[in-house]
């Protein structure tokens, strides 16, 4: 069923391609939903995709449905004709988003799954694709069992990076951690700020070709680095994670795990990043992430019972790989709708093809993002070892001096009561004012900023 | 008693030196009263800056220390009887602690301030050299030791002596004059009492070593008629070879350090032997109107009576210099000259403005050294001599 989803949203965004909308006000709308039936001896799984709102304008509906029809029969030979959905839950969507541009019904019998890890892979899959497709709200509804999942992917903050190509994408950078507790009220960016990276072409190996597959290939990674801590210059940074998500050129994820990916760690110059070690993360979680997750191996702490305040900051990469594809032999719908299966069914193949450049393009652009954090790696020692020599100067003066009032004074001012907790309280005092320097940006987005006027934040009701 | 030849070779010094006695406001030596600042007061100072930074970080706030700036010419004003002099209220400087760019600086002030807190607390003295060499890895180089010297110096409103800091003294001094240091020790520049100069281990005429502690530098004695500062060692050391303190009689030749004293004690005519080029022409205003960087302590180290003795760009046309010894400017030699020739002093020196610009026209310039192209012991038996006795100063 996920197949079946994923080729619908690739039709949809195709279509919406022609009719290119730029603008992050664009209301768009996709609902999908899910119900099972139980027939005599038979369960059945039946599906509806619709797309309502600001949607390939110009194309009409009626013009679309031969091309629809043979699609369906093309790309789903074991779907049957799907009951429709209940008018209700259509009328709650058009409601929200206007009429509807698409609605595609489908249906597979005596279809065995576990319900649970099928909602849950559709709803990573589904949000993985928000991701990417940030101007677009995704309503999901799974009805199971006298149960119903539901949940609204609408995205906080968005912004657009443009690819090469003249082509644009929707970005989501929310970033929902939360502030530490010594972080001021709007001192904080709840977004990131994407990086594109350089446009890197793809030879596409012959047994492809043979395939059919013909044209210019390229793959163009974009990173984001979250929580944002551009305005905090001199705190220190941790990576912890790398997420890939690999997008086809109709911008719908690619779905599953790939070898390429599981075994890039080990193709990567962790030393030149700067880091201890890489490694995947367990298959369980690309099952329902929707991507390729590294884990970041992290050095010892040096000061255990350092306070929590001085750590480092925990961040997390996000590595988009938008896979683009031109043919001008390549016109129709249908012929686009094959070659972005072509792609993703040898996309192994692909990147095996292109090994040596494809790591070495994903090393510089790790390298870039990580030249921050290492960066401020130098500025934590610089300012740490200065510490040190400031504050025990200030510190034997005071022991040295002989005058009463100097010496009170600087007691009091700490709210200590003798050299040694001053020196402590000192310490304390300097290494956070100064960790924690607040350099206010303007690309930074404060709690009162939103690149869109829709606030809702992603909600997730189970009943 | 002078003889007939001696009194005309000094003829025109005892003029020069007459007129600066009636022209500058003269307090002897011995009841010059130097405004002192107290040890406890620097130490006062010291904790202010101390306290500061303490009440910061209580109020959760990064200190920051504010250092005068020494090198902008818009904090600097000349008085023609001082010269180049720090104006109250000048621009300063923000040394921040939570800046990666300048904690280092802002720790090794903080250094430098303890260095010298325990200095005066204890009466004792260190040279910027010590303080380097006790913690190379915090400094880096000299020249920040010492930079960083002067800006606490500025800082706290105290000449560097107050702080207990002494220079690494490289200066010789030699000819009629004696003197007693601060712990009792007896300097002749005259006989054996010296410490020869260990570029030239042939030296038949004593050369003393400039103590490091001017200001403990007592009981100045001389009948010198002159002070002539050499630029260079080596013009200082051949002149030792070819006996000039002995053939000009009595005078005074000194590298470095120790002029403002001789000045403020002795009251005769000071002048200077440079080399003919924008370098050498520098270090000689320095000497008579001071530095920007300086410039805060422009009551204590300057000279404004030096005199420019030689090597003038006239004298390498009228001597006929051999081209072969002359040099050509480079264009770095160039821009010092044009920046010279903007200084504000140089109003009050049409002679040396019209020097400095002769230079420029010509394009070239010329070391000490290069009379001995015209004669081996020119510069000693004939160009100093004549200029000392026809008054060929400006």
């Amino acid at each position: 069923m996920l197949r079946e989803i994923q080729e619908v949203l690739r039709l949809i965004m195709l279509l919406g391609e022609q009719k290119q909308q730029h603008s992050l006000k664009t209301r768009r709308g996709l609902l999908v939903l899910l119900w099972t039936e139980t027939g005599a001896s038979v369960q059945s799984l039946n599906c509806t995709v619709a797309a309502a709102g600001r949607w390939s304008t110009g194309i009409k509906m009626e013009a679309l449905q031969p091309v629809l029809t043979d699609l369906k029969e093309s790309m789903f030979p074991c779907a049957w004709p799907s009951p429709q959905p209940d008018p209700e839950e259509l009328c709650a969507f058009t409601d929200l988003y206007g009429s509807l541009r698409l609605l595609l019904s489908f249906q597979k019998k005596d279809e065995r799954f576990n319900s649970t890890e099928l909602c849950a892979r559709i709803e990573a899959f589904l949000h993985t694709f928000s991701l990417a497709n940030a101007k677009i709200n995704v309503h999901l509804k799974f009805k199971w069992n006298q149960q119903t999942f539901q949940r609204d992917l609408r995205v906080k903050i968005k912004r657009t990076v443009a690819l090469a190509n003249q082509l644009s994408r929707f970005l989501d950078v929310t970033c929902s951690s939360q502030p530490p507790e010594c972080v001021k009220k709007d001192c904080w960016c709840q977004g990131g700020h994407p990086v594109v990276g350089g446009l890197l072409p793809l030879s596409i190996p012959p047994k492809v070709m043979d395939q059919g597959l013909f044209g210019e290939l390229s793959i163009q990674p974009v990173t984001l680095l979250r929580p944002c801590l551009l305005q905090y210059p001199n705190l220190a940074t941790q990576l912890t994670h790398i997420k890939v998500l690999v997008f086809g050129p109709s911008n719908v994820p690619v779905a599953g795990p790939s070898t390429f990916f599981q075994n890039l760690p080990a193709h990567l110059d962790c030393q030149e990043l700067g880091l201890h070690g890489l490694h995947c993360s367990s298959f369980k979680d690309h099952v329902h992430n929707s991507g390729m997750v590294y884990t970041v191996e992290q050095e010892p702490s040096k000061d255990p019972e350092q306070e929590s305040s001085l750590l480092p900051m925990q961040q997390s990469l996000r590595l988009y790989l938008f896979l683009q594809h031109s043919d001008p032999f390549n016109c129709h719908l249908s012929d686009l709708m094959a070659t972005e299966v072509l792609i993703e069914h040898y996309l192994e193949d692909i990147l095996n093809n292109n090994r040596q450049s494809v790591t070495k393009a994903l090393q510089t652009e790790l390298k870039n993002t990580l030249k921050a954090s290492n960066h401020r790696k130098r500025s934590q020692e610089e300012l740490r070892s200065a510490a040190d020599v400031i504050l025990s100067s200030s510190i034997s003066v005071v022991s040295c001096s002989s005058d009463v009032d100097f010496r009170t004074a600087c007691l009091n001012s700490m709210k200590v009561r003798d050299t040694h907790e001053l020196s402590a309280s000192l310490h304390e005092s300097l290494r956070r004012v100064t960790s924690w320097k607040f350099t206010p940006r303007d690309r930074c987005y404060s709690a009162q900023m939103e690149e869109h006027p829709e606030s809702d934040d992603a909600t997730q009701r189970e009943i | 008693m002078m003889g007939p030849c001696e009194a005309e070779l000094f003829s025109e010094i005892d003029k020069l030196r007459a007129e600066l006695l009636n022209n500058v406001e003269v307090v002897p030596g011995c009841q010059r009263v130097e405004e002192e600042i107290t040890y406890r007061e620097i130490l006062s100072r010291i904790e202010n800056v101390i306290l500061g930074i303490v009440t910061s970080l209580s109020k959760d706030e990064a200190p920051v220390l504010a250092l005068p700036n020494r090198s902008s010419w818009a904090n600097i004003s000349f008085d023609s009887a001082i010269g180049l002099q720090r104006n109250s209220g000048s621009s300063s400087t923000s040394i921040r602690s939570d800046s990666p760019s300048s904690v280092r600086k802002f720790a090794q002030i903080l250094k430098i301030f303890l260095v010298i807190y325990k200095l005066v607390q204890s009466n004792s003295y260190a040279t910027k050299r010590d303080i380097y060499y006790n913690n190379t890895q915090l400094f880096g180089s000299q020249q920040t030791v010492d930079s960083i010297v002067d800006d606490v110096s500025c800082m706290l409103k105290a000449p560097r002596r107050s702080l207990h800091v002494m220079a690494t003294s490289k200066g010789l001094i030699a000819g009629d004059l004696c003197y007693l240091e601060e712990d009792g020790t007896r300097i002749d520049c005259r006989s054996g009492s010296a410490v020869r100069s260990t570029n030239n281990p042939k030296l038949t005429a004593p050369a003393v070593a400039v103590s490091s502690n001017i200001v403990g530098i007592r009981n100045i004695v001389s009948s010198a008629k002159f002070v002539m500062i050499v630029e260079k060692d080596a013009t200082f050391q051949r002149l030792l070879d070819d006996d000039f303190c002995a053939k000009l009689s009595p005078c005074i030749i000194i590298t470095v350090l120790m002029v403002r004293k001789l000045w403020d004690t002795l009251h005769i005519p000071i002048f200077a032997l440079v080399d003919a080029d924008p370098h050498g022409i520098e270090i000689m205003c320095i000497y008579k109107y001071g530095s920007v960087a300086m410039s805060f302590e422009a009551h204590n180290l300057t000279v404004p009576s030096v005199m420019w003795l030689g090597l003038l760009p006239s004298d390498l046309q009228r001597l006929r210099v051999p081209e072969d010894a002359l040099i050509p400017l480079t264009k770095r030699d160039e821009n010092k000259l044009s920046s010279l020739l903007t200084r504000p002093y140089l109003t009050s020196q049409p002679d040396w403005q019209k020097e400095m610009e002769l230079m420029q026209q010509t394009k070239i310039k010329a070391e000490i050294q290069s009379l001995a192209a015209i004669a081996p012991d020119f510069l000693t038996n004939i160009y100093l001599p004549n200029k000392l006795r026809y008054g060929g100063w400006i």
